[in-house]
């Protein structure tokens, strides 16, 4: 990044090869959209080139890169005028994509439909705890990035995640006791 | 170690970054604390659990949009260096601005220097100056994420030279890409001038062949169909004539598609 700061913006190839998939991720888990993911990675590394003088190569470009994301994420809902919310049928379809190689078909389909319930229940966190999660487990940012991305102490991440893990455990539990009545009713 | 301090260190063990000293200070508060042993185990395996959800995949627009965007932004900012005092033509408005200044000065001076035969060497260099900016305001807005300001783009291109290749390839992305049906409806429109042209005749026909098969709204297929009849463009008959027999495809569309092959005989 400091190359592309000292104008060698060509060099901007390299960071989006490097993040582009999990800046895309994040957007995905954050709005549930595909394509609404792809027109903001695109926002993003433009606001990049827009903003490179404005990097201070001190900090952490991952960090910095999200302070980007986010405001970019902000922006488009003000724009759109709503927040968007996760769809939940979309994780649904999904669920056969979450089988991969086990043993039997039974347990394949049993531990799809598991993901598919994790996956649902990431979809109903409060927005600032599915953020905090996704930014320490999926795009496993280190707390002291998080930290200066959110604009907090390392410790409140510390303690963030952990809340995050737990709220993500009770909507999961509750999922499946849902699915398990269910299943007796029929 | 309290329970209060071991929570706030549970996702730190299960990524094990936990140092040495942290980690047996943990184990050691789990040994003596069933809650917390409990929850490290079941919320532990929710942790693990989510590294089995699949990751998701950009579609390879994503990668060549970047590249078109990273190539025009580098043009521009050539354009821009090679003019010292330009650091404000990022912002559309003073583009804009400057671009309408510039041209009246330039229409001042050219009107005062007529009749000397040859134009001075200023007004040459405003001309050029002009259709830099106009370039540049066209190629920034068509960036834009808003749609409203990517037709102001789309609009801008009418005023650029039809042999401007910079401005062509940014309308052919649009009319390729843009998720909006009335910028890629509008960047079909403004493909026809650069149609016109020695240097870009061939581009924009092509672009506007290899749009039809990918374009999904009938508005913009009948706007395509027009603008390949009115050139006579043999080769888009194929796929004139596959909208024709596809019972699936937007029956207005079909009529044009008959309509436009009928023309080109």
């Amino acid at each position: 990044m400091a190359e592309v700061s000292a104008g060698q913006v060509a060099q901007l190839a390299v960071l989006f090869e490097r993040h582009h998939r999990a800046l895309f991720r994040y957007f995905v888990s954050m709005s549930g959209h595909r394509e609404a993911a792809e027109d903001l990675v695109q926002d993003v590394f433009f606001r990049i080139l827009r903003y490179r003088t404005s990097y201070n190569p001190a900090q952490s470009f991952t960090a910095w890169m999200y302070q980007i994301a986010r405001n970019a994420g902000v922006d488009q809902v003000r724009k759109q005028g709503a927040v968007q919310v996760v769809d939940i049928d979309t994780f649904a379809e999904r669920r056969a994509e979450l089988v991969s190689a086990s043993p039997g078909p039974e347990e394949n389909a049993s531990r799809g439909q598991d993901l598919a319930l994790l996956r649902r229940a990431m979809g109903q966190l409060p927005e600032d705890k599915r953020e905090i999660l996704v930014l320490s487990r999926f795009q496993r940012m280190k707390h002291e990035d998080i930290a200066e991305v959110l604009g907090c102490e390392v410790g409140t991440v510390k303690v963030r995640v952990y809340r995050a893990i737990r709220a993500l455990e009770q909507i999961y539990f509750a999922l499946v006791k849902e699915k398990v009545e269910k299943e007796k009713v029929s | 170690m309290t329970c209060e301090e071991a929570k706030n260190r549970m996702t730190d063990y299960w990524s094990l970054t936990l140092g040495a000293a942290e980690r047996e200070d943990f184990t050691a508060h789990l040994a003596s604390c069933e809650a917390c042993r409990s929850d490290v185990s079941r919320i532990g395996a929710l942790w693990q659990g989510l590294d089995l959800l699949p990751l998701e995949e950009p579609s390879g627009q994503v990668r060549e949009r970047f590249y078109e965007m990273l190539g025009a932004y580098r043009q521009g900012l050539a354009s821009a260096e090679a003019r010292p005092v330009r650091r404000w033509w990022t912002m559309p408005a003073w583009q804009m601005a400057a671009a309408a200044v510039l041209l009246a000065a330039g229409l001042g001076i050219g009107y005062g220097a007529r009749g000397n035969g040859q134009p001075p060497a200023e007004i040459s260099q405003l001309r050029e100056e002009v259709a830099s900016m106009r370039q540049l305001v066209a190629l920034s807005l068509m960036q834009q994420q808003s749609a409203s300001e990517r037709l102001k783009g789309v609009s801008w291109s009418y005023q650029v030279e039809p042999s401007d290749t910079e401005v062509l390839n940014a309308l052919v992305t649009t009319v390729r890409h843009d998720p909006n049906v009335n910028v890629r409806l509008a960047a079909v429109d403004a493909l026809r001038p650069f149609t016109g042209s020695p240097v870009t005749h061939l581009t924009a026909r092509n672009a506007v062949v290899q749009a039809l098969p990918k374009e999904t709204s009938p508005i913009v297929q009948v706007a395509l169909i027009d603008f390949l009849a009115e050139l006579k463009e043999r080769n888009a008959a194929p796929e004139l004539r596959r909208l024709v027999s596809d019972p699936d495809i937007d029956v207005g569309v079909r009529n044009r598609a008959e309509w436009a092959l009928e023309r080109m005989q």
